[in-house]
């Protein structure tokens, strides 16, 4: 049964997880106050800006201080000072190149890969940061674990054998879901990580494949890079029995997981120090917790490259009450990417809109979808649109109904690209992203 | 330091000998073996030994490409690197990840690319000049059917491979990839490899047809090694 287990020794780090929230804040400022110090002292990107912002780390004694004084950073910022002094690492390396152990990269999907820096002894901090979320989901030493499907940030498995699993090796990226479900069935693992093409694949096996035996000897499996509409979140837990944790990045200073109460994404606020605000061209301020914001973070345990104040475009709803499973550290609920929003002549089209009158089609009940657009405002809403070739007879009439779906949903009658969800999954780069919102 | 706690209390579990079930395709089809933390550590010592050969040492960086299900190996040349005190960035084997191959090779101009897979080299291919980018990294380690179309453009690439549950290194003489003959016996039949464990593993493997043409050479290499080498026919 789904999430049917001992929780007799759920927390994995019991002191950090459900400190109090004093203890926590208390906890942070002084890794906050120390990082200002490391930061300005050793990476030249700081310090060029925190000098040109006139602030300097002898103001900076508190966490009101650091919120007040210390600006904010974005990914154009990063790229700037990349292509003006040539440093791939932006001049956040904190580290002589030398001292680094690994460097990970993001998707780039959009324009070039941001670069990780990474030092680490027993396994790499992405992963590493996943331990705890990895035994709330029940992994324990002994049980087996799926290879996962990339090396995007560096191997998983060390974080995987760390709590004592043992990974079997199978190659779990698209193409392979027949081979994958032989393995479950054969190896019996517990846990599995999946992205979103995966789980496409799956759903076109269902028909002919028992997956809920296959599934069944699973404590969870994870799903990232794409949040699940609730259709397809369904389908995986009511359908194939299976207790799918969703977990999604911690504006790049880690990720952040579900628990087994599945109520919002926790992030670990002593690896992470979480913002959620609203910037205008006046400023800044804190949003109320039941409001969405945008999320900026701060790296806490990160010594190669922190991101400080780190606005993430992700917006967020942020909550810091204690969680049903008992934890202390916030939760965030995320409701898109700024940005994500079209302008479709003069009108607001948001992704969930669109998202919903697709899955409401039995073809495409997949969600897989793409906006197509040059920029933010413009004057058609062109939409490439997936469809299961199986369940498709007649793809104009498919395309008719969907037309009227969307125009329902949005207000704006789209420019439809019909394809094949195989076609247009192909179209990947990337086994973290796959992109709702692409340039052609 | 957050992590370094997890890291702290994970090591107090009481973890398995066991790190890896790996699987590996033969003439008959998929077989898996068992791999334990002892074993990993000779591999990643002999891996060591190998790209220490190649004279990869500290000050310089090293870019891996690699898939997930490939952490077998990937142990193995990680550990390596990070005894040689090399860093390396890490990108997909995959054909549609070549731009990220592609920004590494260009920012971080790595001493050494491994692992380079034709599927890689087809991506590039679109956009840029292979046998330009590769030629002025010194040590070029590629899977086997990328090693025909390094050489093709001038690219002095050397061999790495899984072979079955071993892994294959090609040493600087360039006259096959040796593999661990305190590990690994490795024999032909037909024209075709075949693998058995040696005594120290764990898992047993008789005699196992591996389905990959090829030949063994034994022999003192140039390099002065003993280990045997297999001449890979799609490396040729
Ligand atoms: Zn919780
Ligand atoms: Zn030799």
């Amino acid at each position: 049964m789904v999430g049917d287990r001992d929780t007799a020794d759920r927390y994995f780090e019991p002191q950090v997880e459900t400190m109090p929230r004093q203890e926590l804040r208390a906890r942070q400022e002084k890794q906050l106050l120390e990082l200002v110090e490391y930061a300005y002292a050793n990476s030249a990107f700081y310090r060029e800006l925190w000098d040109e912002h006139g602030a300097h780390p002898r103001d900076i004694q508190s966490i009101e201080d650091f919120r007040a004084r210390i600006p904010f950073i974005t990914k154009d910022m990063i790229r700037a000072y990349r292509s003006r002094t040539g440093d791939p690492f932006a001049g956040l390396l904190c580290v002589p190149v030398e001292e680094l152990t690994s460097v990970s990269s993001s998707s780039g999907t959009t324009g070039d890969p941001e670069f990780f820096a990474e030092i680490w002894q027993d396994a790499p901090p992405l992963v590493t940061a996943q331990v705890r979320d990895l035994w709330e989901l029940g992994l324990r030493p002994g049980d087996r674990v799926l290879s996962p499907p990339g090396t995007f940030r560096n191997f998983m498995d060390a974080g995987f054998q760390a709590l004592g699993a043992v990974v079997i090796e199978v190659d779990t990226w698209m193409g392979n879901m027949p081979e994958v479900v032989e393995a479950l069935r054969t190896y019996r693992p517990a846990y599995l990580q999946m992205m979103y093409p995966q789980m496409v694949e799956l759903e076109h096996l269902a028909e002919k494949t028992d997956l809920r035996e296959a599934f069944s000897s699973l404590k969870g499996a994870s799903c990232a890079g794409q949040p699940l509409s609730r259709k397809m979140r369904e389908r995986i837990r009511d359908d194939w029995g299976i207790d799918v944790y969703e977990y999604t990045s911690a504006a790049d200073t880690g990720t952040a997981w579900e628990c087994r109460e599945h109520d919002g994404f926790h992030l670990w606020e002593d690896t992470v120090f979480a913002e959620c605000v609203e910037v205008d061209e006046h400023g800044w301020h804190d949003v109320p917790e039941s409001d969405v914001g945008e999320l900026v973070a701060t790296d806490l345990d990160n010594r190669a490259a922190p991101l400080i104040r780190y606005r993430s475009e992700d917006l967020v709803r942020l909550s810091r009450d204690t969680c049903g499973c008992g934890r202390t550290h916030a939760r965030m609920w995320v409701a898109g990417r700024s940005g994500d929003e079209t302008v479709v002549q003069g009108r607001s089209v948001v992704l969930r809109d669109v998202w919903q009158a697709v899955e409401d089609q039995p073809e495409t009940v997949a969600g897989v979808f793409q906006i197509v657009r040059d920029r933010r405002e413009v004057d058609e809403l062109r939409l490439r649109v997936g469809y299961d070739p199986h369940l498709t007879g007649d793809v104009d009439a498919l395309a008719g109904r969907l037309s009227e779906a969307v125009r329902e949903r949005t207000g704006v009658k789209p420019v439809l690209d019909m394809r094949t969800e195989e076609d247009l999954l192909k179209t990947m780069t990337s086994v973290a992203k796959f992109p709702r919102v692409v340039k052609t | 330091m957050a992590r370094a706690d997890t890291l702290a209390r994970a090591r107090t579990l009481d973890r398995p000998e066991l790190a890896y079930l790996l699987r590996f395709p033969t003439a008959d089809g998929m077989r898996d073996l068992e791999l334990t933390w002892a074993e990993l550590a000779r591999d990643t010592e002999w891996v060591t030994a190998r790209l220490r050969e190649h004279g990869l040492a500290a000050g310089q960086r090293a870019l891996l490409t690699a898939s997930g299900f490939e952490g077998f190996w990937g142990h193995a040349v990680i550990g390596a690197l990070r005894a040689l005190k090399v860093p390396y960035g890490i990108a997909e084997a995959m054909g549609w990840d070549h731009r990220r191959t592609a920004v590494f090779h260009r920012e971080l101009t790595p001493h050494a690319v491994i692992g380079l897979s034709a599927e890689t080299l087809g991506g590039l291919a679109g956009a840029a000049d292979i046998g330009e980018m590769f030629r002025s990294t010194p040590l070029v380690l590629a899977r086997p059917a990328a090693v025909p179309l390094l050489r093709g453009v001038g690219v002095t690439a050397f061999v790495i491979s899984a072979v079955g549950p071993a892994l294959a290194l090609e040493c600087p003489e360039r006259s096959g990839a040796h593999v661990n003959a305190a590990e690994w016996r490795f024999g032909e039949r037909d024209g075709q490899l075949t693998v058995a464990a040696g005594e120290g593993r764990t898992s047993p493997l008789p005699e196992t047809p591996l389905g990959i043409t090829g030949r063994v050479v034994v022999g003192r290499c140039g390099c002065g090694s003993d280990n045997p080498r297999v001449l890979l026919a799609e490396a040729n």
